[in-house]
C-alpha cells in the first residue's frame, strides 16, 4: 500500500488549513504527525477519510495510484483506510456487535468477498476482543454510548482489528487515556502492525511514541510538514516544543 | 368546505349500516343508537376545531366508502395469510378479516380456556354478560368518529381475563384488510377487560394484503381491574394508501399497570386517540409510541392522560421519524386534578427529520391544578447528527444504510419495549423495510 499526497490544500468553510503538504507513506511503515494545535493534524486525517464539509481546493490524494478526493467515506474504508476517531462517536440505539458486523459485511461486499454469517462473524469479534482486552459486554450495548474514555478506543482499535485496513490513521488515539489504557490499546497497534499495512499516528505529545514506535516523524505547522525525521525527532520536539520550527510561540 | 357535504357523509355512511343496526343483537341496541344519535346531523369536524385542525378528514369527503356488511368473510384460508405471521409469536390467535372475524383463520388453543374470549358479532358463541353490560362502560368524551364506531361497530374481540389469571402467551387480535372492488370503511370494536390481579399482553395489529384502499375506525376499551397488569402493543402495518382511525379508552383502578407500545408504521392517514383514566391511586400506565411518517404520510397521536385520583404515575414517550413530505401530529394532553396529588406524570415526543419538506405539529400540554405533583414535558425535533453519519461511513457503510441504522437506533428506546423478542425483530423488520424504500433517505442533504 502506498499513500501518496502531493500539495495537498483544503479549506473548512471557507477557511484555509492544509496549505500544499506532501508526504509519501509506503507500505508497512509507521508515520507519526506531530504539532501543535490548530496545525492542521486533525484536518488532515479528515480530509484523507472523506470528511463532508472538508474540501480539497489543490493537489492530490491517491491510495495505490487510486485518487481518493472525489470517494465518498465508505469507498475510502473499502479500499482499505481506516480512521480511529480522536473522539469515538456515541450511536445510541445502534448495537455495537450489529454495527461491527454491518461495517464488516458492507466492505466485504464493496470488495467482491462473501458476506460473514453471524456465527462465524462472533468467533471472528471474540477473537479480535482479546487483542484490546475489551469486555465482552460492551459488544451488546449501543455503539459507545457510556463507554469511558479508555472503552471507546478499545472499540475504535477493535474496529482496527476487524476491519483490518491497509492504511491506518490514529487521530490522537492517547488523548484521554490513562497509563493503564495507553500501554493496552498500544499493544493492540502494534499487534496489528505488519508489512502490509501502513500507520499513521497523529499525536501532539510524544508519550504515544514511547509505546508505538514510529519509523518516521513529520511536524506539520501551519497547514504543511516544515520537518521530517526520524523517531529522534520526536525526542528533539519533547525537549524543544515547537517553536523553533513553527516560528511562534505555542501557547501550551 | 362545504360542511354541509360533509355532514351527509357521515350521515350517509350512518344509513348504509342501518341494516347492520337493526340484525345487531338486543344487548348492542343502546349502545348502538347513543352513538348514531351522536353522530346524526353532526358535521365532519373541520380545521377550525383545534383537535382536527392539524389532522383533515377530507379522506371521506373524497372517497366513497361502502360500509362491509357481509355477515363473515371465508374466501381466505390460512395459507393467504402466513406471510402476515410473526415467527415465534406464540399464544392464541383472533383474526378478523375487514373487521369480521374468521374463524377458520383464528387459533384459539389451551390458553383461552382460562380466560373468556368472544367476538362481538356473535362468531364464538353467546357473548357473556360481564362482557356485555362493560361494552361502552369505558369510552367517555369520544370525537364524533369514535360515535360512529358505535353505531356501525361491526365484530371485534371482547376479551375477559379473570380474576387472579395471568396469561403467560401473548393473545394475538389479527386484522386483516382484503382489497375488494370498492374502498371499504370498517369498525371494529374491542373490549379488554382484566380482572382483579390478572396479567396478560395483548398484540393488536392491523395489517393488508395488497395495498388497496381503506378506512379503518377502531374503537378499543380497556378496563383494568385493581392490580391487574396488560402489556398492550398496538401495531398499525396497514396498506400505504389505508386510512387509520383509532379510538383508545382505558381506566386503571387502584394499584393496576398499564403498558402501551404502539408503533404506527402504515396507512397514508393515520391517528389514535389514546384516553387514559386513573380511576384508582397508585396506578401507572406508560406509553410508548413510535411514528413513522414518509413521503406524503400523516400520523398523528392524541394523548389525553386524566390524573383523577393522588398517587398514579404516567410516562408518555412518543418519537416521530419523518421523510419526504411526511406529517407528524402530536397532541399530548396531561390533565392532574386539585385532587390528583402527588402524581408522578413525564411526557416526551421527539422527532428525526431526515427531509427539510417533513412536518411536525407538536403540542405537549400540562394542566395542573393539585398542588404536590411531579411533572415534566419535552419535545425535540432535529435532524440526523452528520458527525454520526461520518463514522458509520468511514466504517464502509453506505450512507443509505447509515441513515437506515441511525433512524433504527433512534427507534429502538421504544421498540425496546415491546413484550418478547419475535415481536422486537417483527417490527424493527417491517420498519427497515419502510425507511429502505424510502427514496428520500439516500440523497439526504447533510
Amino acid at each position: 500500500m502506498n499513500l501518496s499526497i502531493k500539495g495537498l490544500k483544503a479549506e473548512i468553510e471557507g477557511k484555509q488549513i492544509l496549505k500544499g503538504l506532501d508526504l509519501e507513506i509506503r507500505a508497512g511503515e509507521v508515520h507519526a504527525i506531530m504539532g501543535p494545535n490548530g496545525s492542521g493534524k486533525s484536518t488532515l486525517a479528515h480530509v484523507l477519510a472523506g470528511r463532508e464539509g472538508y474540501t480539497v481546493t489543490g493537489g492530490e490524494v491517491t491510495l495505490d495510484g487510486v485518487s481518493l478526493v472525489d470517494l465518498e467515506p465508505e469507498e475510502r474504508a473499502a479500499l482499505g483506510l481506516f480512521l480511529a476517531f480522536q473522539y469515538p462517536v456515541e450511536l445510541p440505539g445502534v448495537n455495537n456487535t450489529h454495527f461491527l458486523k454491518e461495517a464488516l459485511n458492507a466492505q466485504r461486499k464493496a470488495r467482491g468477498e462473501a458476506e460473514l454469517d453471524a456465527v462465524a462473524f462472533m468467533k471472528l469479534v471474540r477473537d479480535k476482543m482479546q487483542l484490546v482486552s475489551m469486555k465482552p459486554e460492551l459488544l451488546k450495548r449501543p455503539v459507545n454510548a457510556g463507554f469511558s474514555g479508555g472503552e471507546k478506543k478499545r472499540n475504535e482499535i477493535l474496529q482496527m482489528a476487524l476491519l483490518e485496513p491497509r492504511l491506518a490513521i490514529l487521530d490522537e488515539t492517547d488523548s484521554g487515556l490513562d497509563i493503564d489504557a495507553l500501554r493496552t490499546v498500544s499493544e493492540g497497534v502494534n499487534a496489528l502492525r505488519s508489512p502490509e499495512r501502513s500507520i499513521v499516528l497523529v499525536t501532539h505529545y510524544q508519550r504515544l511514541l514511547d509505546y508505538i514506535e514510529p519509523d518516521f516523524v513529520h511536524v506539520l505547522a501551519d497547514g504543511r510538514i516544515v520537518r521530517s525525521g526520524d523517531k529522534t525527532l520526536a525526542k528533539e520536539l519533547e525537549q524543544r516544543g515547537y517553536a523553533w520550527l513553527t516560528g511562534k510561540d505555542e501557547a501550551a | 368546505m362545504n360542511t354541509g357535504t360533509v355532514a351527509s357523509e357521515l350521515t350517509q355512511l350512518l344509513h348504509q349500516g342501518q341494516q347492520l343496526q337493526a340484525n345487531a343483537p338486543a344487548w348492542q341496541h343502546a349502545l348502538r343508537e347513543q352513538g348514531a344519535a351522536a353522530v346524526a346531523g353532526q358535521p365532519l369536524p373541520g380545521r377550525r376545531e383545534e383537535s382536527w385542525r392539524y389532522t383533515p378528514l377530507r379522506f371521506l369527503e373524497e372517497t366513497d366508502y361502502r360500509l362491509f356488511t357481509e355477515d363473515s368473510f371465508e374466501a381466505l384460508q390460512p395459507e393467504d395469510i402466513e406471510g402476515l405471521l410473526i415467527d415465534g409469536l406464540a399464544g392464541d390467535r383472533l383474526v378478523f378479516v375487514n373487521g369480521r372475524l374468521a374463524p377458520a383463520l383464528c387459533r384459539l388453543g389451551p390458553d383461552s380456556r382460562e380466560i373468556v374470549v368472544a367476538a362481538l358479532g356473535g362468531g364464538l358463541g353467546e357473548v357473556p354478560t360481564t362482557l356485555r353490560e362493560q361494552l361502552g362502560g369505558v369510552a367517555a368524551g369520544q370525537h364524533v368518529l369514535g360515535a360512529l364506531n358505535s353505531a356501525l361497530m361491526t365484530d371485534g374481540a371482547l376479551v375477559h381475563v379473570p380474576a387472579g389469571v395471568h396469561l403467560d402467551r401473548p393473545l394475538e387480535i389479527l386484522h386483516v384488510a382484503v382489497g375488494l372492488d370498492e374502498p371499504l370503511a370498517c369498525h371494529p370494536r374491542h373490549l379488554l377487560v382484566l380482572g382483579e390481579n390478572a396479567q396478560a399482553q395483548i398484540v393488536e395489529r392491523y395489517c393488508t394484503l395488497g395495498e388497496s384502499t381503506y378506512f379503518n375506525n377502531v374503537g378499543v376499551e380497556v378496563a383494568l381491574g385493581n392490580g391487574s397488569e396488560l402489556l398492550h402493543a398496538r401495531l398499525q402495518e396497514e396498506s400505504p394508501n389505508a386510512q387509520h382511525l383509532s379510538d383508545l379508552q382505558v381506566r386503571l383502578d387502584a394499584h393496576s399497570r398499564y403498558r402501551l407500545v404502539q408503533p404506527s408504521l402504515g396507512g397514508a392517514w393515520s391517528r389514535c386517540d389514546v384516553r387514559v383514566t386513573f380511576a384508582g391511586e397508585q396506578a401507572e400506565a406508560e406509553l410508548d409510541g413510535l411514528l413513522l411518517a414518509r413521503d406524503r404520510q400523516l400520523n398523528d397521536v392524541h394523548l389525553d392522560v386524566r390524573h383523577a385520583v393522588p398517587r398514579c404515575t404516567s410516562r408518555e414517550r412518543f418519537k416521530g421519524v419523518l421523510d419526504g413530505k411526511g406529517r407528524v401530529v402530536f397532541d399530548g394532553r396531561i390533565l392532574v386534578a386539585q385532587d390528583a396529588q402527588q402524581t408522578d406524570a413525564q411526557l416526551s415526543n421527539d422527532n428525526l427529520m431526515l427531509s427539510r419538506s417533513a412536518e411536525v405539529d407538536t403540542k405537549p400540554q400540562l394542566e395542573i391544578f393539585a398542588d404536590d405533583v411531579k411533572c415534566s414535558h419535552g419535545t425535540t425535533v432535529g435532524e440526523l447528527d452528520s458527525t454520526m453519519l461520518f463514522y458509520l461511513q468511514s466504517r464502509g457503510i453506505p450512507r443509505g444504510r447509515a441513515v437506515q441504522m441511525l433512524c433504527q437506533g433512534f427507534a429502538q428506546e421504544v421498540l425496546d419495549n415491546l413484550p418478547g423478542e419475535p415481536l422486537q425483530q417483527h417490527v424493527a423488520k417491517i420498519l427497515a423495510q419502510r425507511l429502505a424504500e424510502t427514496t428520500h433517505a439516500a440523497d439526504l442533504q447533510a
